[in-house]
């Protein structure tokens, strides 16, 4: 099978176009991150959505640190609360990965679609 | 923050279908922490945007980690995007701060709505050329 080693090597622009759009989207809209990079990474860099999700969270290990560090001086990070949300998630990961091994590519892609219509219809009525 | 049994509650339920989601789809989660946040623990949205910052660094990290020893993930894309990102941010901020529109949000929320109908015709095309290509 596919994996990230085998691809053939992505160009950089694409790839540094697609995370300025993404960190762009983030601060604008609160919403970008994977959202924006793993539609992007399949259409521009034809990635299978396996490593297109497994990048993005590759991608996401870096923002995340980076914008973290830029609020941990302030006080508007709750710790108690972000261990209180972020261990259960971690948990969650797991469980997510395991079936995301195991399903069919074109219905990985579906559940994306779901999601992503559902952040859509959020922004638009503005809920 | 009012720490009670069903704000525990809350706090585990939307945390794993955060999970959940980040492992599936690649996203991180902010999606379902920072409503969670606002709405259960009444933060205000740049706390719960901060926090939900924080609350996704184990879970990209544990992720990125799992499928790394599977040859999931491109690192080399990662760290260009993870740069990319970092000036988009920047920028973004910038433009944030200038243009208080909701109908850009709007916007994005229609392209985001046509993208994944867009996938899902696709997909479901391809699943059902399988399905009729294969041998029985």
């Amino acid at each position: 099978m596919e994996n990230a080693n085998t691809l053939p090597k992505v160009s950089v622009y694409p790839l540094i176009g697609i995370g300025i759009v993404s960190g762009l989207f983030a601060a604008m809209f609160g919403i970008g991150g994977g959202v924006v990079i793993v539609p992007l990474l399949m259409l521009l860099t034809k990635m299978p959505p396996r490593i297109a999700a497994a990048t993005s969270l590759a991608t996401l290990l870096l923002t995340s640190m980076i914008g973290t560090a830029r609020y941990a001086g302030s006080d508007h990070i709750d710790w108690l609360a972000a261990v209180m949300i972020g261990a259960p998630a971690v948990i969650g990961v797991l469980i997510g990965i395991h079936f995301q091994k195991r399903l069919p590519a074109d219905w990985l892609i579906i559940g994306f679609g779901v999601l992503i219509i559902g952040i859509g219809l959020k922004l638009v009525f503005a809920l | 923050m009012d720490i009670t049994l069903i704000t525990i509650c809350f706090a585990i339920g939307c945390g794993i279908a955060a999970g959940m989601l980040a492992g599936l789809f690649g996203v991180g989660g902010g999606v379902i922490f920072v409503p969670t946040l606002v709405l259960v623990f009444a933060f205000t949205q740049l706390d719960a945007q901060a926090t939900s910052l924080a609350a996704i660094i184990p879970v990209a990290a544990v992720g990125a980690w799992r499928q790394t020893s599977d040859e999931n993930v491109y690192w080399r894309g990662a760290m260009i995007m993870g740069i990319g990102a970092a000036a988009g941010v920047l920028l973004g901020a910038e433009v944030a701060t200038r243009l208080p529109d909701a109908l850009l949000s709007q916007v994005f929320g229609a392209v985001l709505i046509l993208s994944g109908g867009e996938m899902i015709v696709s997909a479901s095309r391809r699943l059902k050329a399988k399905r009729a290509s294969a041998p029985e």
